[in-house]
């Protein structure tokens, strides 16, 4: 685990995480720092090789054969790669030691908020990049919407239900509008149907972020359900 | 001079009373809690632990009330807990798993590493420190789980069951480092075993259904043993079966079931 730390710092020498691993790693000798311990203990290495195959697979299906013949295709794209994404990233929430990481004398609401923010801008980035160039409206910006507003909710889901079954209900919401949704709208849609929505409408955005903003506070104040509050 | 000092202390279960109206007064030594399965040690730990808030009564820790987030924070960077259970990070070394909570109680980086060999040391795994613990047996891991609870020198340890899973040498082993811990900082034991309590213990406390039952030495619980009616082959298990039903006696009394 130690070496998978010096091959992606050095890998990534010219980024500033890289510089900043690469000092941590030097510092120490071995990898003893402890926000890299507090990565591994919540399994970031391995929530951001799932980040990198989420987009890998989104890749394939947004510019898959027939997706720039049918736009319609997309949608699905754009609605489940960021579900994917947020349920890595609630997961990744999960301490296996929450009774010690209870007695911790660091305040856990700043690791908490970097540490979702960190993992959501990236998969915002990643989701962003693959819908690059897509005609309609199922671009980067509705893929950068669904991505937050799937964080938020899966984060508010750790909170209240805990890390482990945090993806559940941002799952179940987007199944139900996705099935909704083929049914004839309203005006209204753009507020409830906000995971299949054109990236331009302003209701769709506003509830996305909003579930970003308060589902990301819920999360960094209390924690997930069953572990370290303070 | 009390390092721990708990007034009035209440803490629920949902609807079971787990601790209820208990005071407590501990300064340095080493302090033996006694008592059945279900007595009230473990919430006792974890409210001291700072793990569990209780649900009334207060709770003073090196002079800090713990109800203040502030205050909690400098009293955590003097705080060893050593849970009944407690998981362990995927892919962790011992070396790894205790410099995470030496980092986690904010001790200094330059003497985290020195900090770290020193503790698996003394709990006698040095030659295991850089093993995963996934790999480690019960009784290692309970060792890991005492390292990790002395990295920081605190001046308040808190253990339940440390002995749960060692083995006799092992069991004699932490017995004296026990002994040379309680020397200079408060430690408070939560166990079955009485002959732990009458080789390391300089007190004993015996918890029944949430009260505290008795208070006194492990000399005078053997005493008590030898003057009263108690079961058990050691003059000491004898002690802590005649307090526990003498507790149990008072409490059954319409004067003590309405205290």
């Amino acid at each position: 685990m130690t070496g998978d730390f010096h091959v992606y710092a050095r890998a990534h020498s010219g980024t500033a995480l890289g510089r900043a691993l690469l000092h941590a790693l030097s510092r120490s000798g071995t990898a003893l720092d402890g926000p890299l311990l507090y990565a591994r203990s919540r399994t970031v290495p391995r929530a951001l090789a799932a980040l990198c195959a989420t987009a890998g697979l989104a890749l394939w299906g947004a510019h898959g054969a027939g997706a720039s013949v049918d736009p319609e295709r997309l949608v699905p794209v754009v609605a489940l790669a960021p579900l994917f994404a947020a349920a890595v990233i609630g997961t990744s929430l999960h301490t296996e030691s929450d009774e010690l990481d209870r007695t911790a004398a660091r305040p856990w609401w700043r690791w908490r908020a970097v540490h979702l923010l960190a993992l959501t801008a990236l998969a915002a980035a990643l989701l962003s990049v693959v819908a690059l160039g897509q005609p309609s409206g199922f671009g980067p910006s509705a893929m950068l919407r669904n991505t937050l507003g799937a964080a938020g909710l899966t984060a508010a889901a750790a909170a209240v239900l805990g890390s482990r079954l945090s993806w559940l209900p941002a799952f179940g919401y987007a199944g139900a509008v996705y099935l909704g949704a083929a049914g004839p709208q309203r005006h209204a849609a753009t507020v409830w149907a906000w995971p299949v929505r054109p990236g331009d409408e302003p209701g769709a955005w506003a509830v996305a972020l909003a579930a970003f903003a308060v589902g990301g506070a819920l999360y960094v104040v209390r924690g997930a359900r069953g572990e370290a509050r303070a | 001079m009390s390092t721990i000092r708990v007034t009035g202390l209440h803490v629920r279960h949902r609807r079971t009373v787990a601790l209820d109206s208990v005071d407590l007064d501990l300064g340095p030594g080493v302090h033996g809690l006694l008592g059945p399965n279900g007595a009230g040690k473990t919430s006792l730990i974890r409210v001291l632990a700072t793990v569990a808030a209780p649900n009334g009564g207060r709770v003073e820790l090196l002079g800090d009330d713990v109800a203040d987030h502030r205050r909690r924070a400098a009293v955590r960077r003097r705080l060893g807990y050593l849970p009944q259970e407690f998981g362990f990070y995927p892919g962790f070394t011992v070396r790894e798993f205790v410099a995470y909570m030496a980092w986690l109680k904010e001790m200094p980086a330059a003497g985290t590493p020195a900090a770290v060999e020193r503790a698996v040391a003394r709990v006698g795994l040095a030659d295991r420190i850089d093993t995963k613990v996934k790999t480690l047996s019960g009784g290692m891991v309970r060792r890991v789980g005492i390292a990790q609870a002395i990295v920081n020198d605190p001046q308040v340890l808190l253990l339940d069951e440390p002995t749960a899973g060692l083995d006799p040498e092992q069991r004699m082993e932490f017995r004296a480092l026990l002994r040379e811990l309680g020397t200079s900082s408060t430690v408070v034991v939560s166990t079955h075993l009485v002959e732990d309590v009458a080789a390391a213990c300089t007190e004993v406390t015996l918890v029944e259904s949430g009260r505290i039952a008795y208070r006194g030495t492990p000399a005078s619980l053997t005493e008590l043993g030898a003057s009263a009616d108690g079961v058990g082959d050691h003059p000491i298990e004898r002690g802590y079966t005649a307090a526990l039903r003498a507790h149990r006696a008072s409490a059954a009394t319409p004067e003590g079931a309405a205290r």
